[in-house]
């Protein structure tokens, strides 16, 4: 780890870059998803939630929807935050400020990665912080929760910036978000159990890596899961690495940064 | 290792953009405190052959090292002594100039109290202080050519490199941005200039070397490139520009 970081002055000014990006725009990168937790909480588990025949013992609808609303609102934000700063850099060009430097192309990944990161971490512990006020709880696993959020902000902050690459317009930015990822997390168990589903749906989504991700999550915050920890946990890591080394090389490689 | 003697050393540079051939076998070295004229027309290859020099291009066959450092290979090392100023205002639009360069030295690795001071100095001797808070969009196509240079220097670098610096500029920023040049080559630093003004050329450098369709026509010092030549009348005898 020491040899791949040679330079840590840069690596920490471009990462605090990519925070501050963020928090100056807090209205626009903050609010929102705090807020609609709270409306979600609100009209799915105290309004709604009531009525829900829910199947797990001893938990409300409302508890059950913590983690899940926490997870899709980590995926959302880390995703976000990379891709819409490495695509504005491509489109005005500013990148370049980066890629002449002398940091190496892990640094700059690792860089650009940390806004995506601490950007999921706090709208995480903020939706959590808002959940308090519907339902007083603790967090079951707090190491665990550590783990699985570190993981997950990782996988989708280079699923960001991949994206970033990919993208020849600020709509295509966003096309991976609304077609693959929103969808992927809704069916991943935000709002129900798997035990809620019909069972096609529920053999499909054993193949939904986000369904595994939420489970670790919602083990780490309640102490319920419909996955093995241990598998969900593997798979995180194992989506992690993949992800970080596949940016790592497109960034080495150049793809569509260098022409 | 390090080269002392050459500043930057081209063997053998071949780039393709698709199936268009950029650069054709070019080899040439820059000498260490040299300026050096990178002449030719539109579409020949200059600011390819900058981009190679800097990492912003790939190629594909050739090596490229900047004081013994390769490109590719070291390309650490051989960032960390070159300044570039783009041809293109690439600036970060939601910073102030000031943090802009802050940033810049940042990622060079410069301490934060340091690269206040160097920042501040820059603005200073560049006439920009005044608009340190402002960003970039507002100020004046001149000012923004300073600020490339600012920013190309903010980490001293040991080679300048110039895309066109002077165009679009007045005659009083030229003349201000050509006693900066020559006072920085003065000091030691290598510079690196691409032109269309074969006057600032003729003024500023002391070698000339002119690229057309990617092919080196010609490199050297000065006056046996010139021959009691005006440069201009050099410049379309090799080029065959009419």
């Amino acid at each position: 780890m020491l040899k791949l970081i040679t330079n840590p002055i840069g690596l920490a000014t471009l990462a605090k870059r990519e925070i501050v990006r963020f928090l100056v725009v807090s209205v626009q990168t903050i609010f929102p998803p705090w807020i609609s937790s709270l409306m979600f909480m609100y009209i799915f588990g105290i309004a709604l939630g009531a009525r829900v025949a829910f199947p797990i013992e001893g938990m409300s609808y409302l508890q059950f929807i913590i983690p899940g609303l926490m997870t899709m609102h980590l995926i959302s934000s880390s995703y976000e935050n990379t891709a819409a700063s490495l695509f504005i850099g491509r489109w005005h060009n500013n990148i370049q400020e980066v890629l002449l430097s002398p940091l190496s192309y892990f640094e700059m990944v690792l860089g650009l990665l940390a806004g995506g990161i601490a950007r999921g971490i706090l709208i995480c512990t903020g939706v959590f912080c808002i959940s308090q006020i519907f339902f007083r709880q603790g967090i079951s696993h707090p190491l665990v929760l550590v783990y699985f959020t570190l993981m997950i902000s990782v996988i989708f902050s280079c699923i960001g910036l991949l994206a970033a690459l990919w993208a020849e317009d600020f709509g295509m930015v966003n096309l991976w978000n609304v077609y693959v990822i929103f969808p992927a997390v809704l069916l991943g168990g935000v709002f129900h159990p798997l035990a809620m589903l019909p069972r096609p749906l529920q053999i499909l989504s054993h193949f939904n890596p986000i369904h595994y991700l939420m489970s670790g999550m919602r083990y780490a915050v309640i102490g319920y899961s419909d996955q093995n920890l241990f598998l969900c946990a593997g798979l995180a890591l194992v989506m992690a690495c993949a992800f970080g080394f596949i940016t790592v090389y497109l960034f080495k490689k150049g793809y569509k940064l260098r022409s | 290792m390090r080269d002392s003697t050459n500043a930057i050393s081209i063997a053998n540079l071949t780039k393709y953009y698709g199936r268009t051939q950029a650069l054709d076998n070019i080899s040439f070295d820059v000498k260490r405190g040299d300026f050096l004229a990178f002449l030719g027309p539109n579409g020949a290859g200059k600011t390819t052959t900058i981009n190679v020099i800097t990492g912003l291009s790939n190629y594909q066959s050739g090596t490229v090292r900047v004081f013994g450092y390769d490109v590719t290979k070291d390309y650490r090392n051989a960032r960390r002594l070159i300044g570039v100023c783009t041809q293109d205002f690439n600036f970060d639009p939601f910073l102030t100039i000031f943090q802009l360069l802050i940033y810049q030295a940042g990622y060079f690795g410069i301490h934060s109290e340091e690269a206040k001071h160097r920042a501040m100095e820059l603005l200073k001797r560049f006439q920009l202080w005044e608009k340190a808070d402002a960003r970039y969009r507002a100020l004046s196509g001149g000012m923004k050519k300073r600020l490339l240079l600012c920013r190309a220097l903010i980490h001293d670098p040991e080679i300048l490199i110039l895309d066109e610096p002077t165009a679009g500029c007045d005659l009083e920023l030229k003349f201000l941005i050509w006693d900066h040049l020559s006072r920085l080559n003065k000091e030691g630093k290598t510079i690196f200039l691409t032109t269309h003004y074969m006057e600032e050329a003729e003024k500023l450098t002391r070698t000339i070397g002119i690229i057309n369709h990617g092919q080196m026509m010609c490199l050297g010092p000065k006056e046996e490139v010139l021959r009691n030549k005006s440069l201009e009348d050099v410049f379309m005898e090799i080029t065959g520009i009419e």
